[in-house]
């Protein structure tokens, strides 16, 4: 035994810078990179042509609808800027804004894009929307409003910043009470703002504590809408033991339940359906 | 007090690096030895959800299960055993819960060695509760103050060591990662999280040596582990693998600065950047990885940490019962038995086997593994030590030398990536060979860059003026 391993350390130790005895080791019979497998069946594909029945082909929505899609900010900023002169602001968030994004969104969601080509696309939809606001002297027409949050102590947001994104990206209007948030700031916000659903993130076992309290005084107040709780610690056994909540896996999922909320769809049928309705 | 900055590797060669033995270990309270020629299992238990509404209830709860951790490793003869509480929210806040949970948990670690001989330390990592936006922000806010109360609570209590996550930079962190932008995640962990630690780490080693308690360690939990988490496995596309390894070797540069302040380890484990702070100052190091954590951190490296790691630790696991007994009792035993298998391995001499199996089983599955493993985590460590004086040097070539590790494994056809890793991979060393060798003028730039546009960031947090 003593032998076999101390031929084995010289090979490895070899190895190391590098030596014969590692290239003994057939890795690719021990583990596989399944991303670089599943990439060799995407080779060729343009992304822009995946997308194309998406995008707006007259002008100046095809322009500004691809520089969102670049998540080129600049652009758009002044190509909105220009748009604005003569095209209402609607008609540039609906024909140019929101179909770059959307694009964008897809092909996330085709798993052909990255989470970073997203949130530069988004960045660059919302300088758009903030010279339309700016010029409109007001807020644009939204889908609908959400009230997002981190549970009462705890300060872990990236979660709840990243379903933000998505969720400004694809026309909700965003009520962020940010994080550390207490129980009855989330109800009182929920009561104030009359959203379509609220959510929460928490990463700690600990601080997830606050979303069944929240949910009982919501549906005391007969607040019965969906509430989407996400994060570390948080998984389905937790959110199925109290009414309203909904697991959130992962931030591309919001504007789904969203979309389902609106749609007067009920927390019971989401929390069942939810695989259907806002797929991970 | 100054930092001690590192020059030079103690260690001399990456061969001499091996689990259970450290250049420094380190003697804690309770018959506890670090680094000194065996590996010390280490449990984490999250304590379960709703006990701590009440300080009664939340102590009990803390008896229990340290009881159970300590009577598992009777039955299953272990005869050292590192018990860590990382602090939720209320402990750090609430200083009585944080004397009383660490009190209650030192007088059982006193009992069983006493009464049997068994060698058992308490760690408490405090939570880095501090928020950028609250008035006073990182260095005045209420947060901190409580947070260097729960040190001095702890500490006071008798526990043996004590650890932290801090988190400065992670508003500039979370921005950056999410839009892939490297500069923001150099700028965020390596300038101003070394900044935000170089300004917390000498109080911390002021107060807890005080009451004869070890300053343990600081890991890039929030930044660098942040970033792995979100690339996830394989099939995730969040975050490019080649970028998360590369955050990683940039954490290896910020979490030095623990040490260089008086932190003595064993290093605080969720930082996978430990073998690269082991091999610069040869400190003790906890370490987890997949093979004995998997019921909180799942990831690309199964056993490779364990190569150079002189404490196992499960990470940390929620209490609940599972068929083989409570979730304490269970990952006792996990990191009990993964420890025993290491020790006997140095009984027997065939340490660096071992170390180079556990090495070889993950080195080339990922690229965080490959610049983890112990002889790349050395070249890393010689790139921070060669620009060591400066904070965001030392990080900026830190990166560039898990790059070119990485494109040397690749070219080699040692490694796979897609052409997204490799693509980001290449534009990143670009950006970084781009960047200054000027601090002064990095920091003045990203300063310029970010404040404004990353929500709560505010130079002022750093001890910096602002815009």
């Amino acid at each position: 035994m003593r032998e076999v391993g101390w031929a084995m350390v010289e090979g490895i130790l070899a190895g190391m810078k590098p030596s014969v005895k590692e290239e003994r080791i057939d890795f690719g019979k021990i583990h596989t990179r399944w991303n670089v497998v599943e990439e060799e069946k995407k080779l060729g594909l343009k992304p822009e042509d995946l997308v194309k029945d998406l995008m707006p082909t007259a002008e100046p929505f095809k322009s500004i609808a691809e520089a969102v899609f670049k998540g080129d900010a600049t652009k758009v900023e002044s190509l909105v800027n220009e748009a604005i002169k003569k095209i209402p602001a609607k008609e540039l968030v609906d024909k140019a804004l929101a179909p770059g994004m959307q694009a964008v969104t897809k092909l996330y969601e085709d798993g052909i894009y990255y989470l970073p080509q997203v949130m530069l696309a988004a960045d660059a939809m919302q300088a758009g929307i903030n010279v339309l606001e700016k010029a409109t002297g007001g807020k644009l027409e939204k889908k609908g409003k959400v009230v997002m949050h981190v549970a009462e102590g705890d300060i872990h947001d990236l979660g709840k910043n990243l379903a933000k994104v998505f969720l400004i990206a694809d026309g909700w209007e965003v009520v962020d009470l940010g994080r550390d948030v207490p129980v009855d700031e989330v109800v009182k916000a929920v009561e104030e703002h009359k959203p379509v659903m609220v959510t929460g993130t928490a990463l700690m076992t600990t601080t997830m504590t606050a979303f069944p309290k929240i949910a009982q005084k919501l549906v005391e107040k007969g607040l019965n809408i969906p509430f989407v709780c996400g994060g570390g610690a948080v998984n389905e056994d937790f959110v199925q033991q109290f009414p309203l909540g909904i697991i959130g896996k992962k931030a591309h999922q919001a504007p789904k339940y969203a979309e389902a909320a609106a749609k007067k769809i009920s927390w019971e049928e989401i929390r069942r359906r939810w695989h259907e309705i806002a797929p991970v | 007090m100054g930092l001690r900055r590192y020059t030079r590797m103690e260690y001399k060669s990456p061969d001499d690096i091996v689990f259970g033995k450290a250049l420094y270990p380190v003697y804690e309270r309770f018959g506890v030895q670090i680094g000194a020629g065996f590996v010390v299992p280490e449990i984490k238990v999250a304590p379960h959800a709703g006990t701590e509404k009440e300080l009664k209830t939340f102590v009990e709860h803390h008896k229990q299960f340290t009881k159970e951790i300590l009577d598992l490793c009777l039955q299953l003869g272990f005869k050292h055993i590192m018990i860590e509480q990382e602090h939720v929210f209320q402990q750090t806040w609430n200083k009585d819960y944080a004397y009383e949970t660490a009190h209650a948990q030192v007088e059982l670690a006193e009992k069983y060695y006493t009464e049997y001989g068994l060698g058992v330390t308490i760690r408490h990592t405090i939570g880095d509760i501090r928020k950028v936006e609250e008035p006073g922000g990182l260095r005045e806010g209420e947060h901190a103050r409580h947070m260097f109360e729960a040190f001095e609570a702890c500490a006071s209590a008798g526990v043996g060591d004590v650890a932290i996550e801090t988190t400065g930079g992670k508003e500039i962190l979370d921005w950056a990662v999410a839009r892939g932008d490297v500069k923001g995640i150099l700028f965020g962990i390596g300038v101003c999280g070394s900044e935000d630690m170089a300004w917390v780490w000498p109080q911390i080693v002021k107060i807890v040596t005080k009451y004869g308690t070890v300053p343990a360690g600081d890991t890039n939990c929030s930044g660098a582990n942040t970033v792995m988490f979100l690339a996830g496995g394989l099939m995730d596309r969040e975050v490019a693998h080649t970028v998360a390894a590369m955050a990683r070797a940039i954490a290896g540069a910020r979490s030095l600065v623990a040490v260089e302040a008086g932190a003595l380890g064993p290093l605080k484990d969720c930082g996978y950047e430990n073998p690269i702070i082991k091999a610069i100052t040869g400190v003790p190091v906890c370490i987890e990885c997949t093979s004995i954590c998997a019921c909180a951190h799942i990831d690309v490296m199964g056993n490779l940490n364990r190569a150079v790691g002189d404490v196992y630790s499960n990470e940390s696991v929620d209490y609940h019962q599972e068929f083989g007994g409570s979730t304490a009792e269970v990952w006792t035993a996990v990191t009990g038995n993964a420890a025993a298998l290491a020790n006997v391995a140095l009984q027997a001499g065939q340490e660096k086997t071992l170390r180079d199996l556990l090495t070889l089983s993950d080195k080339y599955r990922d690229p965080q593994g490959l610049i983890l493993a112990y002889d790349n985590a050395y070249r890393i460590g010689k790139a921070i030590t060669e620009y060591g004086k400066d904070p965001y040097l030392r990080a900026k070539y830190a990166a560039i030398e898990a790059g070119k590790i990485i494109l040397e494994a690749y070219e080699a056809k040692k490694i796979a990536l897609t052409r997204w890793e490799l693509d980001s991979l290449n534009k990143a060393l670009e950006i970084f060979n781009a960047l200054p060798d000027d601090g002064e003028k990095f920091k003045e730039e990203c300063i310029k860059e970010y404040y404004g546009k990353v929500p709560g960031f505010d130079p002022k947090n750093y001890g910096w003026a602002g815009k």
